[in-house]
């Protein structure tokens, strides 16, 4: 794992020493509140309906024991007791004062953590897939270039102050976990037809309002090219990206009026200016950050306690179906706490929570932990054996919910609870279906389903790339909630589509059990899931199941 | 101690003086000054700037203990600062007191050490004329390097001067020419302030004095761009005068300034010292330009060679276009002076710099608001910086 340069470390102190003297600024008058805005946001700082938002990165989503220890200290001591983990690999607290800040960010500080550009129009955190290092399809460990890239985009002068936000996510492996698509710049490593490894480079993903797939602009980029490739496509984005409407400002915009032609030509020329700048310094870094990055030891270990649990326990059993993935090492687990329990707020932890998962981490998963997209902690190398120990821990603490990626696994934004830009509730509709289906008992029969849910069309919580998609609107004063089907956010990415009109509060979740029904009868066998069976029939027959008195007077 | 009051009145021995040292040169008369019973309690007041050392060297050399009187406005550069010490040092005086303007007074009227900008006038009588006043209070007669050659008000002065029938003012250089000074300086092997190799002829406090140029008044980089030319601590009838009436002595009525800037670089404010025009793109003769940040920095490729000094414009803070723009420039060649005008932040000075623009030119309300040390706190801006282990 990255630790800290000694540049590192007085960087990030030098910022909080900037970010207090700010505050004093902001109140003494010397910054209006117009300057002080951006200047917060850089780092970190939102205002949001009752109170500040401080949201903290965790670059890559990896994080120690050590770290996540002081998320919880951080958590207790200014906080509420809890946070809550997002889908851009940070977490945020939601009440903070803002005389506290600065110590907020100190404390960060002295764990090797921030909260630079995790909000504004700033390159933000850069994301990757949280099974980075010790995923058994990976080509290459993704973390070292995303750490380059934060780097690099830390503080870069040229680039502070863009038109809008702007999210680089990296992927290692052909199976995507990190919405690489949906970023406004995605980072694939591949294999070319030489054998050489290097990038396939997307531009203009992003949902939001204008939900877009991003486009390759480069099919294979050298690797020693990542800085100054990036750096052409931002520096392009900043002169030519809109700044008259912030609904058109975000880079799949720019792509989309210029074209990705016209485009790709000023980058590409940009780049040929640009490239004689790294000359080579930037691979020196990344070789020593790569080093940092090590998988660490996992000596071979005796399956036999794992064999017993599993065969016996059938909580147990059901857990590890749904909660741990193939790790590259034999004998080795990827194992995901959920952070989803039925009727709880989606990514939300408690502090006493985060002590223990950062207790299991240093006990049982060489020290690590990573935060998902989908709102949930990972331990990323936990030996089998190990699991029904861990099992028995989580149990106590809440945190043994079996339902990584099924229904209730559900992606929320904090929507009406939270967010100032809201236009309807997104976490009670999280927490009624979580415990609908729970009541149904009918989870692991339903099989992978992804439902995501955002409180407006902002689509903080992914819903575009659902497979059953919620978007929560106002109409004329009363919520109602418009149903996608068919996202994906996989490397198969795709942008749902609506089934009609929406519904009321109190009507989604029957919908929601209406296409559930559907899927089952449709489906051909429990293999086929809710995502095939719906690319095999089509939108018809939950159009038909969801709007039964249409599709009557229609045929009337 | 003060004089008797039953001396004679102080306009009576002002004439008597002149009278008598008419034919004098600038030793006889400083040497007397010292010692005249007629003149009373004196003390040099000396702002060890270009030419102070002279008079510093005359009384070490007549005697060291006399006092000096050196005006520490809290606003001057480092290296004056470090001058008087070294001076002071150097030629042995003995009573060389530091006078600071009063705390409370700053506090209450310039807490961001920003008057300067908005109202010199007030600035120079809070921290000089307030100072100096309370300062003199004890002294019959102070000494002053003023010279007739350094002109407009100056140009008629005498030897011996009568303030305000209160105190006698001595000038013993009234009479030297600027070779004079200098021929003194190399003569004694003095040594020089430093900042006038690097261009200060004329040094006061740091926000109020720029560079001058090959061919320009001595004193043209004192209040560049406002129409002050003294500090007022000269005083007439008692009363400091900060600006002469109407029709005397050839000073310009004050005039409303609008469109003052302040130029901000690694050293701090300054005022501008760009003195022509900042064209349009477009034209093409023009050796400054004024870019908008919309631009696009390819209409100036073909003649990057000829211009002096290229302007990016920023409308608002929140445009980052400038920062891309500068960049540019500068990775086709431009070499030139690159300026960032408009609504930037102290915030934002370290990555001005660091994408190639020289310098930030803001209006005189921003620069109240985020005064002087604002800046300066980002002036480092090399340090902390991930660019710079990246690149290379
Ligand atoms: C509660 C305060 C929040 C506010 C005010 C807020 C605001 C916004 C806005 C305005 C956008 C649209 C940006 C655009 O398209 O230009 C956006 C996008 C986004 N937000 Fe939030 N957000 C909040 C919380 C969150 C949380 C808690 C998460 C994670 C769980 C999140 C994740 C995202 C993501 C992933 C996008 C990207 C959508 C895209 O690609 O365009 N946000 N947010
Ligand atoms: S989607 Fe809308 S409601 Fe939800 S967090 Fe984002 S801005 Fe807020
Ligand atoms: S010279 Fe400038 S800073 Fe110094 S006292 Fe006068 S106005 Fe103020």
């Amino acid at each position: 794992m990255y630790s800290y340069t000694e540049f590192d470390e007085a960087f990030v102190r030098e910022r909080v020493a900037q970010f207090r003297a700010q505050v004093e600024r902001r109140i003494d008058g010397s910054l209006t509140e117009d300057e002080f805005k951006p200047l917060r946001l850089m780092n970190g700082l939102y205002l949001q309906l009752h109170a500040y938002m401080l949201r903290v990165a965790v670059p890559y989503g990896t994080l120690n024991s050590r770290q996540m220890n002081q998320l919880a200290y951080i958590a207790e001591t200014w906080d509420k007791g809890y946070g809550h983990f997002t889908t851009r690999q940070n977490i945020q607290y939601n009440w903070p004062l803002l005389k506290d800040v600065p110590d907020m960010l100190d404390a960060l500080a002295d764990v090797g953590m921030h909260a630079i550009q995790t909000s504004g129009n700033t390159i933000r955190n850069v994301t990757a897939d949280h099974f980075a290092g010790a995923a058994a399809d990976e080509i290459e460990d993704p973390r070292p270039y995303a750490e380059l890239l934060r780097q690099w985009s830390t503080d870069h002068p040229e680039f502070q102050f863009l038109p809008r936000k702007f999210k680089i996510a990296v992927t290692g492996a052909p199976n995507d976990r990190a919405v690489v698509k949906a970023h406004d710049i995605g980072l694939e490593i591949v294999k070319n037809d030489a054998g050489e490894t290097g990038f396939r480079v997307l531009v203009g993903g992003g949902l939001g309002r204008t939900p877009m797939i991003g486009k390759v602009i480069r099919d294979f980029l050298p690797k020693d090219d990542l800085l100054p490739y990036c750096e052409a496509i931002v520096s392009v984005y900043n002169l030519l990206g809109r700044r008259d409407n912030k609904y058109k400002a975000r880079i799949k915009i720019t792509v989309h009026e210029n074209g990705l032609d016209e485009f790709k030509a000023q980058v590409e020329d940009r780049f040929a200016l640009l490239r004689g700048q790294f000359g080579g310094a930037d691979q020196q870094l990344l070789a020593e950050i790569k080093a940092q990055f090590a998988r660490p030891d996992l000596p071979a270990r005796d399956l036999s306690g794992f064999t017993t649990a599993y065969d016996n326990d059938p909580v147990f059993r059901a857990w590890v179906d749904t909660n741990v993935a193939e790790h590259a090492v034999d004998g080795y687990a990827l194992l995901t706490i959920s952070l989803k329990a039925h009727g709880e707020t989606p990514g939300d932890a408690t502090a006493e929570q985060m002590r223990e998962m950062a207790a299991l981490a240093a006990e049982y998963s060489s020290d690590e932990l990573r935060i998902s997209h989908e709102q949930n902690v990972i331990l990323p190398h936990v030996a089998k054996s190990d699991l029904p120990a861990i099992h028995a821990r989580l149990q106590q603490h809440g945190l043994a919910t079996a339902n990584i990626g099924l229904i209730s696994d559900i992606i929320a934004c904090p929507g009406m609870d939270y967010c100032a830009l809201a236009t309807a509730r997104s976490i009670p509709v999280a927490q009624q279906i979580a415990t609908r289906f729970d009541e149904l008992k009918m989870e692991h029969d339903i099989g992978p389903l992804k439902i995501k849910i955002s409180g407006c069309i902002n689509a903080c919580g992914h819903h575009h790339v659902g497979h059953i998609g919620i978007l929560g609107l106002d109409r004329a004063g009363v919520e109602n909630y418009q149903i996608t089907l068919g996202g994906d956010g996989t490397e198969d990415a795709a942008i749902g589509t609506r089934t009609g009109p929406g519904f009321a509060y109190d009507q989604i979740v029957p919908a929601i059990e209406t296409l559930v029904e559907t899927y089952l009868d449709e489906r051909e066998s429990p293999d086929e899931t809710f995502l095939d069976t719906y690319k095999r029939v089509g939108m018809a027959p939950f159009k038909a199941a969801l709007y039964p008195a249409e599709e009557k007077s229609r045929a009337a | 101690m003060p004089l008797d009051p039953a001396s004679a009145p102080v306009a009576d021995r002002v004439r008597d003086l002149n009278e008598r040292y008419r034919h004098h040169g600038a030793t006889a008369v400083l040497e007397r000054a010292l010692s005249d019973a007629q003149v009373g309690n004196i003390a040099l007041v000396s702002s060890f700037g270009a030419e102070s050392v002279v008079l510093l060297h005359m009384i070490s050399v007549m005697d060291r203990t006399t006092p000096v009187l050196f005006i520490d406005t809290q606003m001057l550069f480092e290296e004056t600062l470090q001058y008087q010490l070294d001076v002071s040092e150097k030629l042995g005086l003995t009573d060389v007191r530091s006078i600071r303007p009063d705390p409370e007074k700053i506090r209450e009227l310039d807490r961001f050490g920003a008057l300067h900008l908005s109202d010199p006038d007030a600035c120079c009588d809070l921290r000089k004329t307030q100072t100096l006043a309370s300062a003199l209070a004890p002294f019959d007669a102070w000494i002053t390097g003023r010279k007739r050659f350094q002109g407009g008000q100056r140009a008629a002065l005498e030897f011996f001067e009568n303030e305000g029938d209160i105190r006698i003012k001595v000038n013993p250089l009234a009479h030297w020419a600027k070779d004079d000074v200098r021929d003194y300086m190399i003569n004694n092997r003095l040594p020089r302030h430093p900042l006038v190799s690097q261009g200060y002829p004329s040094i006061g406090c740091k926000p109020c004095t720029s560079k001058v140029a090959e061919g320009e008044d001595e004193r043209a980089g004192r209040w560049r761009g406002k129409d002050k030319v003294e500090c007022g601590i000269h005083f007439i009838n008692g009363k400091p005068v900060r600006r002469v009436a109407e029709g005397t002595e050839g000073e310009a009525t004050p005039q409303e300034e609008t469109t003052m800037s302040v130029i901000v670089t690694d050293g701090g404010f300054a005022a501008d010292d760009w003195n022509g025009e900042l064209a349009a793109p477009e034209d093409t003769g023009a050796a400054a330009v004024l870019l908008p940040s919309d631009a696009d920095p390819e209409v100036l490729r073909d003649r990057l060679d000829q211009l002096k000094l290229v302007a990016v414009d920023f409308p608002s803070f929140a445009d980052g276009r400038g920062f891309t723009i500068a960049r540019r420039l500068r990775l086709m060649g431009y070499t030139g002076r690159l300026r960032a005008k408009g609504h930037v932040i102290a915030d934002q000075y370290a990555m001005a710099r660091r994408v190639g623009f020289d310098e930030v030119e803001i209006d005189l309300d921003l620069a109240t608001r985020q005064p002087e040390d604002q800046w300066l706190r980002r002036a480092e801006w090399k340090a902390h910086d991930y660019q710079s282990r990246l690149r290379a």
